[in-house]
């Protein structure tokens, strides 16, 4: 690891997040509320840190990265930016103690929403477009869009593209990395804009608007409304964040493609495909499920279900019912939703649907083998033979994510949550979801857990978001060996 | 390499054929330009090297096949490159590009000297390759022309040879070592110092830099200079010097032809018999002898240490680099090596072996040229691989015309090494003076060069 080029991108990371924080301070100062000054103190203490970070480790030409300087820097600069995101927290005093300040910060930027705050709507607006814009930037990674930003990487970009969106498959829309990022962000800020101005037409107000997009297009699902999407107990709006909550949860490249003009990419891609059927399925199962149990009229259940649907299994996190009520085959087919999410190459989190996808096809290729042992058999995806090596590495990743999820819930019980709250709380943090079941449920928050927990939470949700290898790695003795 | 993030869009689209030596090489010099760059080949492994390393799109698939040449877009495509080691590989995929997109351009390698003859074949009707690059037949080149400079690692020529870079390695014991630019001033107007590259870095000397042992040396001259004494070249004609071939494949039979042609006494060692009777039957004064290159006593019978040449270019480059140590240990006076790994390059100077040539970096060395050929007109990369000499034209609206080059603002890591005007070559001083429409041979180092475009208001993607 090359320790110069590592800090000195992370000095430049931390620059840029307090500049990011100019957006919440705007909307400070036009509400005039008391989190101007704590605002400011942020932008300068991140500024002036990243600064002196980066003239301090200058020296080497950071052009050429390897692959551990990536994970390293990746990682790294997720914790930074946990940290520079905790800051307007901490001076606000909407937290007295650090902990509860980077808890928030850190499920703001891995995009789980998972809250510390029993009372949001207290807060000064400045601080909670920050909480938004974290999740907004986290979606589609700080480190992507840097890559973006700053033309000078060349092929170091693409140590730290893989590290920040290990997707099973590497999708490049463009030859060059930097124009791929480019891309992304494009659609993103595209979608963005037009979910903003959808929420606008149905009256919704400007703030509320924005900062509602800025979580539902990283999948994040903090609310500025202590009662989330709830509090409005609109059918439109309701409407609008499930078909936005749904293309987030899709491929961005897909996306790139349809504004091409490319025709049916959702259709004809066998990944979105099954996670629409999905989707489909769920939907109708969770229908019937309450339908009559919790909710007398067919269009009330579909509607709540349809909603509670989407929301977790793209791992956003916004609540129109609280589904902790709900019957049992409901809060199960909820729990796998958390599991399965969204599709790789998307914003969402959990185990993609891409690698369900191939491990399923996995499994059955072996069973065929037993009934036709001399059968010649290949995974395919999309017509196009799976690499053996691609799959072990799912496999590795699929048994890593077990093995740290049942670690993790094993900790939380320990502590002394009930079963369904431990499970349910590493379940959403692990999977970037938010709401759990149980004290963690959608009615409740995570302020009650003990310190331990929280910390033991939070590494689930940075594992979860940088999808376990680029972290784990940093924590073998083997890469820190000269 | 950030230059040019905001001239988007006039950037080349080029494929590439072949994720070969050649292939990376030049995917690699496209991709530092920022050109968008897709490359094709068929062997995993190779495209999960390129992936892993290069900023490029590597496709996995074949060079032959139309769909996957639609994969890669090759109807918005501006130029293919078709490098794999089969000749008819590259040139199927010439046939199909010209198919899918009648503007392409398309360079091909080719090495087989049978298809060379048919020229028709590379006609407007048929193939309609734009440009035929022969890696073997621009290495008998070089080494004809490191032969005429004993003293010269690596030749670069300009202007069809009327200006020559002739790379130098300073040998412990020359007199040169340890001197200190400033002192060579005799030479100015005649010979320029260009490039050093010492271990892996490369620099442009400034007159304060000394020169160590073991340093390779560039220097710009005009031919015509050379014979005019200067003992770093040790120029000699060619006539009556005795030349030891090792390995008659493509390369060693053409060499010795036009060495025969060049009524130099060639003598050429070849383990294949058959190989040994066609080539007695096609060379008239040429002694083929049929052995091992290894074989100490077969060499010593055939008088080793009075050869002035040893020129080891079997297909197998660890047995050349062991014949030239082989050769120089039983008295050879100059040994010429054929290398094709590139990362080999730096290394072979460290244990003594005079000079490599390399059929890949002299297929790289062509087809960069032909790609960057525009107001650049030719660019040739230097054995180092961090410098560049660039050949291009000086405009009417450029900074650097009509004023002395010392007043000139060069970038760090840039050096005008030759102005062209016309039938003339000057070798700069300070007090020369750039006129426009003159052309200039630049050396530069790879992060000089955004700058450099600038200076000259050309860009290297011009285009």
């Amino acid at each position: 690891m090359h320790i110069r080029r590592v800090f000195r991108l992370i000095g430049l990371l931390l620059c840029f997040l307090g500049l990011s924080m100019s957006l919440p301070l705007l909307v400070s100062l036009i509400y005039n509320d008391p989190s101007t000054r704590p605002l400011v103190f942020s932008i300068m203490l991140c500024c002036a840190l990243g600064l002196v970070i980066f003239f301090l480790s200058r020296g080497e030409e950071i052009t050429h990265l390897s692959h551990r300087d990536g994970v390293a820097i990746v990682t790294l600069g997720w914790l930074a930016a946990g940290l520079a995101g905790a800051l307007p927290f901490l001076l606000s005093g909407a937290f007295d103690n650090f902990t509860d300040a980077y808890f928030e910060s850190l499920s703001g930027f891995t995009t789980t929403g998972a809250s510390v705050l029993s009372n949001i709507e207290k807060l000064p607006p400045g601080i909670l477009m920050w909480r938004s814009v974290t999740q907004w930037l986290g979606g589609m990674g700080i480190i992507v869009l840097s890559i973006a930003i700053l033309p000078f990487l060349g092929i170091g970009g693409m140590q730290l593209y893989k590290a920040e969106i290990p997707s099973p498959v590497v999708d490049k829309l463009k030859p060059r990395i930097s124009d791929t990022a480019k891309i992304l962000w494009k659609v993103y800020i595209l979608i963005t804009a037009l979910q903003i101005a959808l929420l606008l037409a149905g009256g919704m107000g400007a703030f509320d608007a924005v900062c509602h997009t800025f979580c539902t297009m990283p999948t994040g699902g903090f609310s500025p409304k202590n009662a989330s999407i709830a509090h409005y107990n609109s059918p439109y709006f309701d409407a609008v964040i499930i078909v936005f909550m749904l293309l987030a949860g899709i491929n961005f490249s897909l996306h790139y493609r349809l504004l091409k003009g490319e025709a049916a990419v959702f259709g004809r891609d066998p990944e979105c495909r099954l996670f629409l059927s999905l989707v489909g399925i769920f939907i109708v199962l969770v229908t019937l499920d309450v339908y009559g149990s919790v909710y007398s009229s067919l269009s009330q259940a579909f509607r709540y279900a349809a909603f509670q649907v989407s929301s977790i299994i793209t791992t956003t996190g916004f609540v129109t019912a609280d589904f902790d009520q709900w019957p049992s085959l409901s809060r199960n087919v909820l729990v796998l939703c958390m599991f399965l999410g969204g599709m790789a190459g998307s914003t969402g989190g959990g185990l993609k649907t891409m690698r369900v996808m191939l491990l399923a096809k996995h499994a059955y290729q072996e069973i065929f083998r037993i009934i036709h042992p001399h059968a010649v058999t290949t995974v395919k995806l999309g017509g196009k033979a799976v690499p053996g090596e691609i799959l072990s590495s799912i496999w590795g990743f699929f048994i890593l994510y077990l093995g740290i999820f049942v670690i993790s819930t094993m900790i939380m019980a320990a502590l002394g949550l009930d079963v369904i709250s431990a499970f349910a709380s590493v379940a959403a943090c692990i999977f970037n979801v938010g709401p759990g079941l149980g004290s963690v449920g959608p009615v409740q928050n995570y302020l009650h857990l003990p310190l331990l927990g929280k910390w033991v939470l939070m590494f689930c949700m940075l594992l979860g978001r940088l999808e376990i290898y680029t972290v784990i790695v940093l924590l073998m003795p083997e890469y820190w060996r000269k | 390499m950030a230059h040019g993030a905001s001239f988007r869009g006039e950037f080349m689209k080029i494929i590439i054929v072949g994720a070969g030596e050649v292939g990376y090489q030049i995917a690699e010099k496209l991709s530092e330009e920022n050109q968008d760059v897709f490359v094709i080949d068929k062997d995993p492994e190779k495209i999960r090297r390129i992936t892993e390393n290069l900023d490029v799109q590597a496709l996995h698939g074949s060079g032959t096949s139309p769909e996957m040449l639609k994969t890669s877009g090759i109807k918005e495509a501006d130029m293919l490159v078709a490098a794999t080691d089969s000749d008819e590989v590259n040139l199927i995929a010439c046939l199909l590009a010209r198919n899918l997109n009648a503007y392409i351009l398309k360079v091909a390698r080719l090495r087989n000297p049978e298809y060379l003859k048919e020229k028709e074949l590379f006609s407007r009707d048929l193939l309609a390759v734009d440009r035929i690059i022969n890696p073997e037949s621009v290495m008998v080149e070089t080494i004809r022309n490191l032969m005429m400079l004993p003293g010269a690692s690596d030749v670069v020529d300009f202007e069809d040879g009327r200006v020559k870079l002739v790379g130098i390695t300073i040998k412990p014991d020359s007199p040169y070592a340890g001197r200190q630019i400033l002192s060579f001033q005799g030479l100015e107007g005649r010979v320029l110092m260009g490039a050093i590259v010492r271990g892996e870095q490369v620099f442009i000397p400034h007159g304060e830099d000394t020169i160590r042992s073991n340093d390779l040396v560039y220097l710009v001259v005009k031919s015509d200079a050379m014979p005019y004494g200067f003992g770093f070249f040790e120029f000699e004609p060619n006539e009556g010097r005795r030349v030891f071939i090792v390995g008659a494949g493509e390369t060693g039979s053409a060499l010795a032809s036009a060495l025969e042609r060049e009524k130099m006494p060639v003598k050429i060692i070849e383990r294949d018999a058959h190989k040994c009777a066609a080539l007695a039957e096609k060379l008239d004064k040429a002694i083929v002898i049929h052995g091992d290159g290894t074989d100490k006593d077969l060499l010593q019978e055939e008088n080793i240490k009075d050869v002035d040449f040893m020129v080891a270019v079997t297909g197998d480059e660890e047995n050349n680099i062991l014949i030239s140590l082989l050769a120089k240990a039983l008295g050879a006076k100059k040994t010429i090596t054929r290398i094709n790994k590139l990362s080999y390059i730096s290394l072979v100077s460290a244990i003594g072996i005079d000079t490599v040539v390399s059929s890949r970096l002299s297929a790289v060395r062509a087809i960069l040229q032909y790609i960057r050929r525009g107001r650049i007109i030719s660019v040739a990369p230097l054995k180092g691989e961090h410098a560049e000499a660039i050949e291009a034209e000086a405009l009417e609206t450029s900074d650097i015309v009509n004023v002395p080059l010392a007043k000139v603002k060069f970038p760090k890591g840039a050096l005008v090494g030759a102005i062209i005007r016309g039938e003339e070559i000057i070798i700069p001083t300070g007090n020369s003076v750039i006129k426009p429409k003159d052309r200039l041979i630049i050396l530069a180092l790879h992060q000089a060069l955004p700058k450099l475009e600038k200076l000259l208001t050309v860009k290297l993607d011009y285009f």
